[in-house]
């Protein structure tokens, strides 16, 4: 395969699934959207998680942020949604460039644990403000006009899905494009050896800063879709709870490789819907008994384990 | 022709088995049925649900209802707006039920009012709720409803200085001000209203404080379980009592906690709607009818609250003979009036939200060891006064 | 005003204290063995679980529910331990956190499914129950509980780690395993002590700590965030770092409580990251240097 065909080859990876998943789920288009929304989101915190190697149980700090922005703005700005996905991506990224500052510097333990604190001051911040934000009953109210001015939002959730995918698209492709950068290489380079890179007079701590806000910039456009497609934003938006979850998807796919991050949302998300309804009470066993056998058997995670099943087709072929 | 004839014998067979062709209505029940909540929610509403069908059988012969149960654990709008969704588009339910948090009432609000789906709040509880969505019905309460009369409850008492602390979050800060507004119309004084944070696990300090300011009560609302169970601790621990601050309380005895209280709770006053010591016929066959099913389960607000809802939903099927009729449906339950276990209540006609007793209950220990909710005074036919600010 | 400060104390010290005795364990695991140990909780989750059910079911005397509770709570770390977690302790931090959440997950449903899904009190003695007057103000007896134990455990701790064979042991298997095992050391059995002891120390700590956390099927996640808090402002791996951040962290919550009831939590989280922004590996460094 060429380069060209093998670029051509993953751009349209997304569509068909997407075409594939409203065929099968016909009648499930706002529970697709927000596999999508969950996706975008696991996506931006793969480039903390993957790329800067930083373990991170605050990445909805800037998802909420996003969310709370999109929405305050929609209720007293403008409802349009192409500028209010602007407004999250722009809150998304604040709060990630003021919390980098105080971030970047630390790493394992400590960095969780910062940014835990941050996470929960800026939820209790949040829920205090009720006059604005609605506290813990939700922020609600939203009504978006049409996209494009033509098309409406409906309740079944048919455009919030196509809406939710096409973004979550757009920001693949980018995201592809970068990660090949030498942007994305040094992002790489200083997970892989911090020291070396800086001996060679890389700046690490604005470098890091760069990557942490493009993903809080990312994590705040998903916010801002959640908001405008929901129409109801709450505080589970950002808790750390939350954080804990898109993580455990994203360590499940597998880490540093895009495409884990879309896998492990996709196939957490599918899992926990049925296995919640095949058994309201119990499906939790089955979710933990299946998150330690990753651990065991699919060590990278399951991105890796299907990349490596491939392969193994692939050779079988060719003897 | 032999084929036929098979055929049709078969059809025959088929239909004189099944004693009429049934109908069957689908209603989509959305609560924490895992969780955090699903001791206090999930699983009363399911006991609740089941309780009443298994006392009242199907809405009519020909009409058969199912209960499809989906699990959402916590605040999740967009969760919730999914499950909704999806509940109405797949699997064709009529009607919807459920709803433990405001947030998520309020995200399903928009598929109830776009896809006219008569829906009963079991009990999200912002008077803001209900009026979310035209096909809205509540059978649960709101926070002012219970807290107004407690209020009341407190001057008659000769109570006039009170500190209030309540959960910091929507219900509690809804409890905190209508309390504070009732009593201070009728002439009391709140010296201190204090929101502490729902991750609050030591509440030794605001007890501590809350003595050095010698009230003559505290007025508390507190979600239930884990909170509910430090909380009544640290007051009988924290000398509260010996001091004379009365315990002005709201839903922190209920059922499903009373017993893990234990003797810490023997002699707090509070104000709700249920007590399962509730002295009726219908209390008695509800609890009986229970005990049956659930030798475990505890008769608990939440579970009557379900109980009440299905009877809601069944009323609302017999009007409407099973047929989708959204409007004909409301208009049947909105002004109606029935005998719960709780006691009389009424569906508001305007407002959809429900009309109730509140009671003012002391916790008295039985012979058999058992604690029960006494009921000792009854503020008849409450509305919930928040939606006239 | 004097008064004010000495309950502000008292109160900050004691919930400290239960902080401390929750938190413990962690240190083992956590800060010691490097094992990001999500899973501390479910771990002091059972030592609860099992002390009520000795105390409700079997009538053991409080004292005794509490040492064998910290024994169940061990051997099941112990089977685990040999079971699922020596598998990672080689493999990267994230899969040490999968791990665990899943044990978490597993923890929650398999508790819940037993105990049911409200809380489970312990029942306390006649003695510890009630207040105890202290001539200015009154506080609960069984806050004597954690103040004890927590006491106890850090020297039982210290001497354990620092002064038997089985601490110079375990110092040397997570310095240096190779080296350590080349020195005859059986690096396996040493780990799986630790994790366990890591474990006991949970166990104790749930069912000291009961009173203000109390045991349900969610307490392994509700007061992660709580736990790991007290070990990263402490200094992984140092057990006086740990005991000073947890009367620290204790104290600065009630002092919010007291003075500035609505943001005692904000107080919180804002000293945690003052603390990790001056002093990035926690107060205390750990004492011996890798």
């Amino acid at each position: 395969m060429t380069n060209t065909q093998r670029t051509l080859g993953a751009a349209a990876v997304i569509p068909i699934v997407a075409v594939a998943l409203v065929v099968i789920f016909p009648n499930q288009q706002a529970f697709l959207a927000q596999i999508a929304i969950t996706a975008l989101l696991v996506l931006s915190l793969d480039l903390v998680v993957g790329f800067a190697g930083l373990a991170t149980l605050g990445h909805a700090a800037m998802y909420g942020a996003g969310a709370y922005a999109a929405a305050l703005y929609s209720l007293h700005v403008w409802a349009e949604p192409l500028t209010g996905l602007v407004v999250g991506i722009l809150a998304g990224g604040l709060v990630a460039l003021v919390s980098a500052l105080m971030l970047m510097r630390a790493h394992g333990l400590t960095f969780l644990m910062m940014t835990v604190a941050i996470t929960q001051i800026i939820y209790e911040i949040v829920n205090k403000s009720r006059a604005v934000t609605g506290g813990d009953d939700g922020l609600y109210g939203i009504m978006m006009q049409p996209l494009f001015g033509r098309f409406e939002f409906d309740f079944y959730g048919r455009l919030a899905f196509w809406y939710a995918a096409v973004v979550l698209w757009l920001v693949f492709l980018l995201l592809r494009h970068i990660a090949a950068s030498p942007f994305g290489l040094t992002a790489r380079a200083v997970r892989d050896d911090g020291g070396r890179v800086s001996s060679l007079g890389g700046g690490i701590f604005a470098h890091r800063v760069a990557l942490y806000t493009l993903s809080g910039g990312i994590a705040g456009l998903a916010g801002a879709l959640s908001a405008q497609t929901v129409q109801v934003v709450g505080l589970n938006t950002l808790s750390v709870t939350y954080s804990a979850e898109i993580l455990v998807m994203l360590v499940m796919g597998g880490t540093g490789r895009l495409w884990g991050a879309l896998l492990g949302a996709l196939v957490f998300m599918m899992i926990h819907h049925y296995a919640a309804e095949v058994d309201p009470v119990r499906w939790m066993l089955f979710i933990g008994a299946m998150l330690v056998m990753i651990v065991l058997f699919l060590p990278k995670g399951l991105f890796g384990g299907l990349e490596a099943a491939v392969n193994r087709l692939r050779e079988g072929a060719r003897t | 022709m032999k084929l036929t004839k098979l055929l049709l014998a078969a059809a025959v067979a088929a239909i004189s088995t099944a004693p009429l062709m049934a109908e069957t209505v689908k209603v989509g029940v959305i609560g924490p049925f895992s969780g955090p909540f699903s001791g206090s929610f999930g699983e009363p509403f399911r006991q609740g649900v089941e309780t009443y069908v298994a006392m009242n059988g199907q809405p009519t012969e020909d009409i058969e209802v199912e209960f499809i149960y989906r699990d959402l654990q916590a605040p999740d709008p967009g969760r919730a707006r999914a499950l909704a969704q999806e509940l109405v588009a797949r699997d064709g339910v009529q009607y919807l039920a459920g709803f433990v948090f405001t947030p998520n009432a309020i995200a399903a609000a928009g598929i109830s009012a776009q896809a006219k789906i008569p829906t009963v709040i079991f009990n999200a509880s912002a008077s803001a709720v209900v009026s979310q969505s035209p096909y809205y019905v509540r059978t649960s309460n709101t926070l002012p409803q219970v807290s107004v009369p407690t209020a009341q409850n407190a001057l008659e008492k000769g109570y006039r200085t009170v500190v209030t602390a309540v959960s910091d979050y929507g219900p509690g800060v809804d409890a905190e001000t209508s309390f504070v507004k009732a009593f201070e119309a009728g002439g009391g004084e709140v010296l201190e209203t204090i929101r502490m944070p729902l991750s609050t696990t030591d509440f030794g300090p605001y007890l501590q404080s809350i003595q050095l300011q010698e009230p003559d009560a505290l007025f508390v609302f507190l979600p239930y379980g884990p909170p509910t169970y430090s909380f009544v601790n640290a007051y009988r621990n924290n000398g509260l009592d010996d001091a004379g601050i009365a315990f002005v309380g709201t839903s922190e005895t209920q059922e499903v906690d009373l017993q893990s209280l234990g003797e810490a709770a023997i002699g707090l006053e509070t104000g709700y709607f249920y007590s399962a010591a509730h002295e009726s016929p219908e209390n008695e066959a509800f609890k009986e009818k229970l005990a049956e099913l659930f030798p475990d389960a505890e008769p608990n607000p939440a579970t009557v609250s379900a109980f009440d809802g299905t009877h809601a939903l069944y009323e609302m099927i017999r009007a409407t003979e099973g047929q989708p009729d959204p409007d004909a449906a409301i208009a049947a339950i909105s002004g109606a009036s029935w005998e719960s276990p709780r006691g009389p209540i009424t569906i508001d006609a305007e407002t959809r939200d429900i009309i109730q007793n509140v009671y003012i209950r002391v916790v008295e220990q039985e012979e058999n060891g058992r604690l029960v909710n006494r009921e000792i005074k009854t503020y008849e036919a409450q509305p919930d006064y928040g939606v006239q600010d | 005003m004097l008064s004010l400060i000495a309950s502000i104390l008292i109160d900050g010290i004691s919930y400290g204290l239960v902080l401390f005795m929750v938190s413990v364990g962690l240190t083992v695991t956590l800060g010691l063995m490097r094992f990001v140990n999500l899973a501390h909780g479910t771990f002091a989750m059972v030592g609860g679980y099992a002390a009520a059910t000795f105390v409700t079911a079997l009538g053991l005397p409080y004292v005794l529910a509490l040492i064998l509770a910290a024994a169940v709570a061990g051997i099941i770390a112990f089977g685990l331990e040999i079971a699922l977690v020596r598998r990672v302790y080689a493999r990267p931090e994230l899969d040490q956190v999968l791990l665990t959440i899943g044990l978490v997950f597993m923890g929650i449903a398999l508790s819940g499914m037993i105990f049911g899904n409200s809380l489970v009190p312990i029942r306390l003695p006649e003695f510890l129950r009630g207040s105890t007057d202290l001539g200015f103000r009154s506080m609960p007896t069984q806050r004597f509980v954690p103040l004890v134990l927590g006491l106890l455990s850090l020297a039982g701790i210290w001497l354990l780690f620092e002064r038997t064979r089985f601490g110079v042991k375990l110092r040397a298997t997570v310095d240096n395993p190779r080296a350590a095992g080349e020195l005859g050391i059986n690096t396996r059995r040493v780990y799986a002590a630790a994790f366990a002891i890591g474990a006991a120390l949970a166990g104790l700590g749930g069912v000291a700590g009961a009173e203000l956390l109390p045991v349900e099927p969610y307490y392994p996640l509700k007061y992660l965030v709580l736990f790991l808090a007290v070990v990263a402002v402490g200094g992984p791996g140092n057990m006086a770092g740990s005991f000073v951040a947890a009367i620290l962290l204790g104290t600065v919550e009630t002092a919010g409580k007291y003075l500035a009831p609505e943001f005692a939590t904000i107080a919180l989280y804002a000293l945690m990251l003052i603390v990790l922004s001056w002093r990035p590996e926690g107060l205390f460094q750990r004492s011996s240097k890798t």
